[in-house]
């Protein structure tokens, strides 16, 4: 059966095994954090700032504590013990912000939590909340970029470890470059918004914590929390075998956890916490607005002489977050004259946080509509330009790319799509009322990596097990190990065992940056390959040379058990340590002494625009990818399949409405914050390219989560300008975009 | 037309064992808080009105007892009181779709329905399709046949509709399956998957 969903594995890539846990999860079985059914359970609700600066004069609780069933109110009045500092991540901590929860009477943003309602059941813990009376002093809050208040800093000057790409003399270059454009860009704020809510249950058994909670990086959540609460790691288990949707939401520790931890210590019972759709606004974290400004300048022929992209990104007063993708936007062309920067924006904000494709999402909107205007100036084709200027060196230090296979993508998607059938001419396509356009651009992401261990154990019964705290956020993770295993073991892929997300297991980093499937994988086929080696077979390829079930039988072996710790190319000494802390950093990309490592896409789309209403529609998107090994062509389509369409909505629906006065989230709920539904989403076709890179890793695994919404939303942008004339700047793309345009 | 909750698993469940592995384990320790709250109460003079309501619940054809806030969500019940946490809260207002369930055989957001509005009626989850150990439901096989899912959150919900969109005549084109299935949103974005699936599900259901 063709099946657009399991695609037939071309050169090294892996079958479409379906997902080890798709039973569960198509018969409810599958327990997510807050499925968990814990003995006489308490509720909590959490209650909310209004206010975005400030600070709490006083409350008045006595309403709330009148009600039946209302156990306690913690506040930072009466929480009785200070919660400990523990670092924010950009200082290498787990932290998702810098501000103590219930630390103090002060305000820093909008929907910072104030209080803790705990009751008998959710109705009367959330009925209390609602009466819980708040006087606040108020302060003017900052909201946005340009908003009274706001403070611009050089994030080299925040950032130590910034620093700005730069390259010969762009000033001199762009004066004298024949083309050239200077223009401006914008993305605003947008929330993950996964489905599963971000639910907390902590229960002690004497001093012993357990923490149901799901989570990207459950070493980082258990060592942060000790730190917390004051006590060892070793008291901490955290809990998250499915995580139901994250895209970077559930990797840092968040104010809730410690909370529910000192609730359940306090009540001598477990405290189960499921917040608010609008709370998770403000629980966790989010994408910052983005500013751009892109200059650049061209031969006559279309060759690049001068690049300088300068980002502008919003962050909270106390942490300098950054996404800072010029380390990605300066290196993806040839070209010998680049400058650029980044500024951090301060406001009374939360701070922001990773969110699929970071750095990419918004930088590559810039810089990929910026090669579409450079392309219309030039009177060229937008995929002759990235082939004129594609090269397999980065400009800025001249480091070799281990490997780059954008072109064959861009010949690839655009044969499926048929775009030697384009007429360049913007309106020059219609069809009835519905004016058509084509547009395209370059996907890229850094192929990164981090520290990783994995158990793994063989019997004589012809099974499997493997055992590594990695998380399954719906990237297949459980799928791929198993397969891994299964292939190098000699073992059919059903008889092996595959556990993940529990602290009790051997550490895996952070499933963030797509490097959970190279790092996870690895220390799987090391751990695999030395049970082989203990059974005689010393060869070094994919499948062993003995019947290694037969040779474990025949030695009389109860079992064969293998742990391995698996140290990427580039990562530092002390690596491992740091993963046994929860606090490995993905290394990689733009980032490594002596080589460039990226996986490369490119994408074509056509929208339709209605002459009449100006609706925008995305009736059929191709994209093209290199990603080196693909595992399972079945979850790799799929993800990315979803990425493609994040990088739709991304598009033409997502943005949080911040008040401008307020400084507070307008619509923070899934009817008003805008995703894509199924009715927005017609013809999604992936073509998977073959490319061998052992550079990266031995199984030469790049890594796929993210690149599919990477240059999306630009695609999107060069299209409706291909449909209309019309140029849009500025996301999301909408009705009044193209009539304030007009 | 909506038919009754036999026609939507391909067999009959275990009551007996449905019982042991959750009303048991589950529902008795609710009554247990439901009493401590009523005992607090009555140390207070206002009357209670949390006062837990004596409801009764047909959940996949088995019949709970419960003593509950009246303003308990069907959603809720199942999940906290019953032990039934196929169901999903994705966002507790109606907007997501993770908690779709059959009430009647018709799709209702359990999320948006007070557990004592549907007493006596028939409600059928995701853990009412098949039995533990037992062959899928077309529309389950589907799901896992066209990768319909990637993190697993909305896919009870996401089942539930599609059964639901089936039944009422809506899967006859993509087209109806885009429209009638953009209710349940899918974060991992597998649409189109989940349109192949219910165009396989459909033929299934129907053959």
């Amino acid at each position: 059966m063709v099946d657009a969903a399991a695609p037939a594995p071309k050169a090294n890539m892996g079958d479409p095994v379906p997902r080890y846990d798709a039973r569960a999860k198509v018969t409810g079985s599958a327990l997510y954090a807050s499925d968990v059914a814990l003995p006489d359970v308490a509720y909590a609700f959490l209650l909310s700032s209004a206010i975005a600066k400030g600070r709490i004069k006083s409350f008045d609780l006595r309403e709330a504590r009148a009600l039946p069933g209302v156990l306690d109110i913690l506040t930072h009045e009466n929480i009785g013990e200070a919660i400990r500092k523990v670092k924010f991540f950009t200082e290498g901590g787990p932290a998702s912000n810098s501000i103590l929860p219930l630390g103090s009477a002060e305000i820093a943003y909008g929907g910072q939590t104030i209080a803790v309602v705990l009751a008998n059941t959710y109705e009367v813990a959330r009925d209390a909340a609602h009466r819980v009376k708040v006087d606040y002093e108020v302060d003017r809050p900052t909201a946005t970029f340009e908003s009274p208040g706001a403070v611009d800093q050089e994030l080299a000057t925040q950032n130590k470890k910034h620093d700005d790409p730069k390259v010969g003399d762009f000033a001199a270059a762009y004066a004298t470059a024949p083309v050239k454009i200077d223009v401006a860009y914008s993305t605003p704020a947008q929330h993950h918004n996964p489905i599963e809510l971000f639910a907390t249950q902590c229960g002690w058994n004497g001093s012993q914590l357990t923490v149901h909670e799901p989570s990207q990086n459950v070493y980082g959540l258990k060592n942060g929390l000790a730190t917390q609460l004051g006590i060892e790691p070793s008291q901490v288990r955290v809990v998250s075998p499915f995580i139901g949707g994250a895209f970077g939401s559930k990797g840092a520790l968040t104010q809730r956890t410690a909370l529910v931890a000192i609730a359940a210590r306090k009540l001598g019972r477990p405290v189960k916490l499921v917040p608010t759709r609008e709370q998770g606004f403000t629980v966790a974290t989010y994408r910052a607005e983005t500013k751009h400004r892109i200059k650049l300048g061209a031969t006559r022929d279309g060759k690049l002489q001068a690049l300088s992209h300068d980002g502008f990104e919003v962050t909270s007063r106390p942490d300098p977050y950054a996404v800072a993708g010029t380390d990605a936007s300066t290196r993806m062309y040839a070209c010998p004259n680049i400058t650029s920067n980044v500024t951090i924006v301060r406001a009374d904000r939360s701070t922001p946080g990773f969110m699929r494709a970071p750095a990419e999402t918004p930088y590559f909107f810039a810089l990929e509509s910026a090669m579409d205007e450079l392309a219309v100036a030039l009177a060229m084709d937008p995929v002759e330009l990235r082939r004129l200027n594609d090269t397999m060196k980065e400009p800025i230090k001249s480091l070799p790319y281990t490997s780059r296979t954008l072109m064959p993508c861009f010949d690839q998607a655009s044969e499926a799509f048929g775009w030697s059938k384009r007429n360049p001419q913007p309106g020059s396509m219609r069809d009835g009322d519905w004016l058509i356009g084509w547009g395209c651009a370059t996907s890229a992401y850094p192929t990164q990596m981090a520290p990783a261990t994995a158990r793994v154990s063989l019997f004589p019964d012809g099974t499997a097990r493997v055992e590594a705290a990695s998380h399954e956020i719906g990237n297949g993770i459980y799928t791929v190990a198993g397969q891994t295993a299964a292939e190098r073991l000699g073992v059919p892929v059903g008889k092996v065992q595959v556990l993940m997300g529990d602290t009790d297991l051997p550490p895996a980093p952070v499933s963030g940056g797509s490097i959970s499937t190279a790092s996870v994988c690895s220390a799987v086929a090391q751990a695999c390959d030395a049970i082989r080696a203990k059974l005689g077979d010393n060869g070094t390829g994919a499948v062993p040379t003995v019947d290694l079930v037969a040779t474990l039988k025949e030695r009389g072996l109860g079992s064969v058990q293998e742990y391995a710790e698996w140290m990427p190319h580039g990562a530092a000494k002390g690596g491992m340590q740091m993963l046994y802390k929860g606090a490995a950093q993905p290394i990689g990309g733009a980032k490594l002494p002596d080589r460039i490592q990226f996986a490369f896409g490119a994408q074509f789309v056509e929208v339709r625009v209605h002459a009449r209403t100006r609706e925008i529609r995305v009736p059929r998107i191709v994209g093209a990818f290199a990603s080196g090994r693909i595992m399972n062509t079945r979850t790799a389509h799929s993800q990315y399949m979803g990425g493609m369409i994040w990088g739709i909505g991304s598009a033409l629906h997502e943005k949080t409405e911040i008040d401008a006065n307020a400084a507070r989230y307008v619509n923070t709920n899934l009817a008003d914050y805008l995703v894509p539904v199924n009715a927005d989403v017609v013809d999604v076709q992936v073509i998977m390219v073959p490319e061998e890179d052992t550079l990266v890793n031995p199984l030469g695994i790049k890594g796929i989560g993210e690149i599919g919404i990477v240059g999306t939303s630009a695609a999107i942008a060069n299209a409706i300008y291909h449909a209309t004339g019309q140029r849009l700047r500025d996301l999301p793309l909408r009705i009044d975009s193209l009539v304030e345009a007009a | 037309m909506p038919k009754d909750r036999d026609d939507t698993r391909p067999d009959s469940v275990s009551r007996r064992r449905f019982l042991g592995a959750t009303a048991s384990t589950a529902a008795l320790p609710l009554m247990g808080a439901a009493a401590a709250s009523q005992a607090s109460a009555q140390a207070l003079p206002p009357p209670d009105p949390q006062a837990p309501l004596d409801m009764r619940l047909t959940v996949n054809g088995e019949a709970y007892r419960l003593g509950l806030d009246v303003r308990t969500t069907l959603l809720d019940a199942m999940r906290d009181h019953i032990g039934l946490t196929g169901s999903k809260k994705g966002c507790d207002h109606g907007q997501c779709g993770a908690c779709t369930v059959l009430v009647d055989g018709r799709r209702t957001l359990a999320c948006l329905t007070l557990a004592v509005a549907v007493q006596d009626r028939a409600v059928t989850t995701i853990e009412g399709l098949a039995r533990a150990d037992g062959p899928l439901h077309p529309m389950q096989q589907a799901f896992v046949d066209h990768d319909a899912f990637q993190c697993g959150y909305c896919t009870p919900g996401q089942i539930m509709s599609a059964i639901g969109c089936v039944k009422e005549g809506h899967a006859d084109t993509d087209d109806a399956i885009r429209e009638y299935m953009s209710g349940n949103i899918c974060r991992c974005a597998a649409y189109p998957n989940i349109v192949a699936a219910v165009r396989q599900a459909k033929t299934q259901m129907e053959g």
